[in-house]
């Protein structure tokens, strides 16, 4: 699988939505994501990619879109 | 010689001090071993005084499942909550699996209950729980527990 797919399948695993939906979601746009739910997803997306979150991404960690950015500092990179 | 008494790690003083569940949903009375962060072993002593024996039920009084479960994650909790930097604060239920009841539990009975944190990060704590009587299963679950006022430092900006 490809990062942009890790990245997808670790979002609709953690909060169960459809994968159309991903784009413009934001924190808190569904009741899954919750700060419960960032916890959560945080841990799979450490899993998934092998890193290490500093606090400071976690908490600017806000959307879909936000995170790619956030994952390419750890050379996660979604082109 | 006798077996000298082993003292307890955690008194019900120093059980209330580091969590916050008070009389009637303090399900246990002392902490014999501790390894902050790893394990604890808890000891819940059951008597006929307990308010839930008259309602289950009163010609056959035993522990309610829900009681039992309690007793192991309020041992459970006690791993990261015996911290200096966590003690007293609030936790809350995020799953728990694999419960398995194997003895019933009744007026009289002590309960042992060992509890181990497998994994602690960014409020969010991951471990077990299992439970005996007279060395005999009693109850056993895996748990994910919160700990609200640690998610908060780090919730997305709104």
């Amino acid at each position: 699988m490809s990062n942009l797919e890790n990245y997808v399948a670790a979002f609709t695993s953690t909060f169960l939505v459809d994968e159309s939906v991903l784009a413009k979601l934001k924190y808190q746009d569904i009741a899954a994501w919750d700060s419960v739910g960032h916890m959560s997803l945080m841990a799979k997306l450490e899993e998934t990619f092998g890193i290490e979150m500093d606090i400071d991404d976690i908490i600017e960690f806000s959307s879909f879109e936000v995170g790619r950015a956030i994952l390419a500092k750890y050379n996660v990179n979604m082109a | 010689m006798a077996e000298a008494k082993k003292l307890p790690v955690m008194d019900i003083g120093s059980i209330i001090k580091h969590q916050r569940n008070r009389y009637p949903v303090l399900l246990i009375d002392k902490i014999v071993d501790l390894v902050p962060g790893e394990r604890a072993t808890g000891v819940k002593c059951f008597t006929y005084n307990e308010w839930y024996f008259p309602g289950h039920f009163d010609d056959e009084p035993n522990v309610p499942g829900f009681v039992q479960i309690e007793s192991l994650v309020q041992t459970f909790i006690l791993t990261f909550l015996c911290k200096q930097e966590y003690a007293g604060m609030k936790t809350n239920f995020v799953s728990i699996n694999n419960i398995r009841f194997k003895k019933k539990i009744v007026p009289g009975d002590v309960l042992r209950i060992e509890a181990t944190l497998k994994n602690f990060k960014r409020g969010i704590a991951i471990g077990s729980a299992e439970s005996f009587v007279d060395g005999e299963p009693a109850c056993s679950a895996e748990f994910v527990v919160a700990v609200p006022d640690i998610l908060d430092q780090f919730k997305p900006k709104p």
